[in-house]
């Protein structure tokens, strides 16, 4: 009995797990240090710590799976429960922040004038770049599906293509994003618009950051070889995460910029 | 005009507002509100076109009834500063 009877992976001890708490606390107390007496050093260190964490923790996900052979059909089913539960709970999360903007929208109070957008607000004008993003986001949802078609077809060099397009229109994203919130006339602390826009608008632009992220990290496992065509789960969590963005982009357009104009 | 004083009707019978259905919730805010804007649009609309103002009364005893006063001094102090919020 000296091999393990069954399809499953029982993962050897890690410190990650422990690290990423740590860091969790080193973050949280790190932002207080830095909203009420204007420190930064416990948050970097914490951003610092969750950063080694994430990259030496997927990093052993990489050894066990592509090196070792440890994702069996049965861990890979596992691990496509795991993903699609952690997107479910993101949008539950998203759900809060539109619940909050309706809530204030739907009911505008006397003090906003009893209208939305309220007094002495100009939204920005949802034909001019939030629709641009929009099509720039579609369009990114349409290089993805042709990269993983290529990639099921063992089409190398498209599939490098392609996800190198998506990612490309994510950062284009990101950039014309920044480019509107350095511009936009109001701000965060401009009443409950500026709390609903910035805050959803706001996590919104994180996940982009955090999918651009995830697909590069699939474009350089794809250089190197990692994927086969029948066996790619790590791309196509990606892929997952990546048209949740892009949903919940569309989601924000109409309802923030082009109902709540 | 803006002074609560100057606006009140002769000494009379004062009736309850009536029910209005387009606001049948517990929550009247919206209610008191809504008047308080059609009193000063009533009154604006009928001295523009050289009109008595007679017929904004009604308007203007609803928003009295309901609102709290402090609401009122403030939502005219504002409209004096030209602060309000609210589209007049």
């Amino acid at each position: 009995m000296t091999h393990q009877t069954h399809a499953y992976h029982m993962v050897n001890p890690s410190p990650w797990p422990l690290t990423g708490a740590l860091s969790a606390l080193l973050m949280t107390s790190g932002l207080t240090m830095w909203f009420h007496f204007n420190s930064s050093t416990l948050l970097i260190l914490g951003l610092l710590t969750n950063s080694l964490t994430m990259y030496q923790w997927w990093r052993d996900v990489v050894r066990e799976s592509t090196f070792q052979g440890h994702h069996t059909a049965v861990v890979q089913t596992g691990l496509r429960y795991g993903m699609i539960l952690f997107i479910l709970s993101e949008v539950l999360f998203f759900a809060g922040f539109f619940w909050a903007f309706y809530h204030s929208s739907l009911a505008p109070t006397p003090n906003l004038g009893g209208y939305w957008p309220p007094a002495g607000i100009n939204p920005l004008n949802p034909m001019e770049v939030p629709l641009l993003n929009t099509l720039v986001l579609l369009a990114s949802g349409v290089s993805i599906t042709w990269a993983h078609h290529s990639l099921m077809e063992g089409n190398r060099k498209h599939s490098l293509q392609a996800l190198l397009i998506t990612i490309s229109l994510g950062i284009y994203f990101t950039l014309l994003q920044t480019s509107e919130y350095l511009e936009a006339p109001f701000t965060i602390s401009d009443g409950i618009y500026g709390s609903t826009f910035f805050v959803a608008t706001g996590f919104h632009g994180l996940h982009v950051m955090i999918g651009s992220t995830f697909l590069t990290i699939c474009l350089l496992r794809q250089l190197k070889f990692h994927f086969t065509s029948k066996h790619h789960f790590g791309f196509e969590a990606a892929a997952w995460y990546w048209h949740f963005v892009d949903v919940v982009w569309l989601f924000l357009y109409i309802s923030i910029y082009w109902w709540g104009s | 005009m803006l002074d609560v004083e100057a606006q009140k009707p002769p000494n009379g019978k004062w009736w309850t507002p009536p029910f209005d259905p387009r606001f049948p919730n517990q929550n009247q805010t919206r209610n008191c509100y809504q008047n308080f804007l059609d009193y000063h649009r009533c009154v604006k609309t009928m001295s523009r076109r050289g009109k008595s103002t007679q017929p904004c009364e009604y308007y203007f005893r609803v928003y009295y009834s309901l609102c709290p006063i402090s609401w009122v001094n403030r939502w005219n102090e504002q409209i004096r500063n030209g602060t309000f919020a609210g589209k007049i």
